[in-house]
């Protein structure tokens, strides 16, 4: 969009040219192709925290206790140091490579009490108001007592607790326990936050709990989506139920085989009990939703009767109970109506292969409580979607036009990349079953820095990329190059310490840290099992 | 009018009415030019409001999908320009609710 790679030709054109609608976000990008983190601050003395993440504005960085039970936040700033000389290669000053230059601690705050530890890789930032959410938990159980409504074979951890803080100070504002629940709190995978709303999936119970986060910083329960529906499902019930206590119970038994109309499900009688237990013969709400779902498209195939009753036998009937069995391991909000389910058998839940379990993805609308559409892992349906509109997949706001991160429905670069895995591999079924392996999106687990631009920048996408997972570290430094013509090298990011190690043998993983907008950079470097690590801070000087 | 914009035409003479020329001492009278139009192929439903959709484009896929699969299917043959009517006027009420992004 610039005629001129030099920074200050670049400035002068912006002076005097409107940039394409709707791209001058894309135009002030074009700036981070001059200003690189070109430096490298090697092996800082840093305090010992886990260093987790910097916020999408910015404004803070969080990290975490040794012990994980601390709470400590940063607030990134930048070098501020005058030099008589003009010299570009006079050495930093010495103050400037302590860490305490670029980051001012703001407060440490103890989230966790004795038995519990805060899980260092859990952390969703609520932009508007600044809250973050973080949780705690105490250790897991493998081999839990199954109770009545409990998936067997998922373990259970004592007590869950999510803690909602205002970053600007540190002030707890409210918190949520989970007891004797399962909730995967890996890298954001059970949890997704869209604008204010919040879906914790809760893996035991195969239940989906909403909540609001409201401006006061409170908590608040919308809904709870599994065995009941709508909110007033369990209500309904309950009346229907004190009702029919005096009726015959062999007519209970004669309707609870009817599984396939909604309405006499929800209208049928009801144990006695009106809790849920292992003797209930219904489903819950959100399975015969389900169920139905999949009877009426198989249904709507065929226009002949006797070629629907065939078809329904091959493809609903004698699958029936493995439908019947599946397990809701992932949510994602579409908007803020409309849920990604994914549902699959219980063997495969917390595995990343895809081959020998099926799984199924659901659309499934909050309001009307309908299911819209279902699809195996395998469709070629979905598999086009999700070339053409992944955006809207990974977008968690109502702002769509906040969200610049690469992906390969905005980007070319990302698209021929796609392409070429695509043409490479050797069977279709098995690549769109292994795309899809990353639907349903986790909130918040790319990071927005412009350095990641596929359109700025070529990177190996091996050793560092936007999602923020640990990498094999190499000592060779990471190359970043630009994309324009002359395609130069811009800059390198090398973790680690300057002459490298001198143990070649041991792995090193490492994880990058990049700020959102400022061309900073902390990477650290840590031998597995081994406490010390080598942070490096990156910055343009 | 003596406006910077110009003699333009306008579907509705009404339209500009309340538009002061920028010179107060000789008040212009003048009603803008109004454009009749030699055909009524390309006007607007009487109710017509433009608004943003509010499904985005990958649910509206995903309920399009839905609806097709969920439409039983009918023999080809007499039904066929009952369809062409149909596509009218989906065609029709697709644009007078204009997607915005």
């Amino acid at each position: 969009m610039f005629t001129s790679g030099n920074v200050t030709a670049r400035v002068f054109e912006r002076q005097i040219r409107t940039p394409p609608p709707g791209a001058s976000v894309n135009r002030a990008r074009h700036f981070y192709e001059n200003l690189v983190p070109s430096y490298t601050l090697y092996d800082v003395e840093s305090p010992d925290h886990c260093f987790r993440k910097f916020t999408e504005d910015g404004l803070f960085l969080i990290s975490f206790s040794r012990n994980h039970q601390e709470l400590i936040v940063y607030r990134p700033s930048w070098l501020t140091y005058s030099t008589t000389s003009d010299d570009d290669s006079t050495p930093l000053p010495r103050r400037a490579s302590k860490f305490d230059s670029f980051f001012t601690q703001l407060y440490s705050v103890n989230l966790a009490s004795s038995n519990e530890l805060i899980c260092k890789d859990f952390f969703l930032y609520h932009k508007t108001r600044r809250f973050g959410l973080f949780a705690t938990s105490t250790a897991q159980i493998h081999d839990s007592s199954p109770t009545n409504d409990a998936v067997p074979g998922v373990p259970s951890i004592d007590k869950i607790t999510f803690i909602l803080l205002r970053l600007d100070d540190g002030v707890v504002l409210d918190e949520r326990v989970f007891l004797h629940d399962f909730v995967n709190l890996a890298h954001n995978m059970g949890v997704f936050l869209y604008d204010d709303l919040l879906a914790i999936l809760s893996l035991r119970y195969q239940r989906i709990h909403l909540l609001q986060i409201r401006d006061s910083g409170h908590l608040v329960d919308a809904r709870a989506i599994g065995y009941f529906c709508r909110e007033d499902d369990e209500l309904f019930l309950n009346s229907s139920s004190q009702a029919m206590v005096s009726h015959d119970k062999s007519k209970q038994q004669s309707l609870s085989g009817n599984k396939e109309d909604d309405d006499v499900a929800e209208n049928g009688l009801h144990h006695t009990q009106p809790q849920p237990n292992a003797t209930n013969s219904f489903l819950s709400g959100i399975k015969q939703r389900l169920l139905s779902f999949i009877f009426r498209e198989i249904w709507n195939e065929e226009s002949d009767n006797v070629l629907r009753v065939q078809s329904l036998k091959k493809k609903f009937y004698f699958h029936f109970q493995d439908y019947v069995d599946l397990i809701i391991w992932k949510v994602q909000f579409l908007d803020r109506q409309h849920l990604l389910i994914k549902f699959g058998s219980v063997d495969g839940g917390v595995t990343r292969s895809a081959d020998h379990h099926p799984a199924f993805f659901a659309v499934y609308n909050m309001e009307t409580t309908d299911i819209v559409a279902f699809y195996q892992n395998s469709a070629e349906d979905l598999y086009q979607l999700f070339e053409q509109f992944s955006d809207h997949f990974t977008v968690s706001s109502s702002t769509p036009f906040m969200n610049f991160v690469t992906s390969h429905s905005n980007s070319v670069h990302a698209l021929e990349q796609l392409k070429y895995m695509k043409n490479k591999s050797n069977s279709f079924s098995q690549f769109v079953k292994k795309m899809l392996l990353s639907l349903p999106f986790s909130c918040q687990s790319q990071s927005p820095s412009p350095y990641f631009d596929q359109s700025l920048f070529r990177f190996d996408e091996k050793l560092i990329s936007a999602a923020d997972r640990h990498r094999q570290s190499s000592d060779n430094p990471i190359k970043f190059i630009s994309r324009r013509q002359p395609q130069t090298l811009k800059f390198k990011i090398k973790p680690g310490p300057e002459c490298g190690t001198a143990d070649g043998r041991s792995k090193k993983i490492c994880s990058f840290l990049f700020h959102p907008h400022l061309p900073l950079a902390i990477s650290i470097q840590q031998t597995l099992f081994m406490p010390p690590s080598v942070v490096n801070i990156h910055f343009r000087r | 009018m003596a406006s910077i914009l110009g003699d333009l035409p306008s579907f509705d003479p009404h339209n500009f009415s309340q538009h002061r020329p920028s010179d107060p001492s000789n008040p212009s009278k003048m009603v803008p030019t109004t454009y009749r139009p030699t055909h009524n192929r390309t006007l607007p439903p009487p109710d017509q409001v433009i608004t943003t959709e509010v499904k985005n484009i990958l649910i509206r896929s995903f309920y399009q999908r839905a609806e097709e699969k969920l439409r039983p299917k009918r023999p080809a043959t007499d039904h066929l320009a009952a369809e062409h009517v149909n596509k009218h006027f989906r065609a029709a009420s697709s644009s007078s609710s204009t997607q915005g992004l």
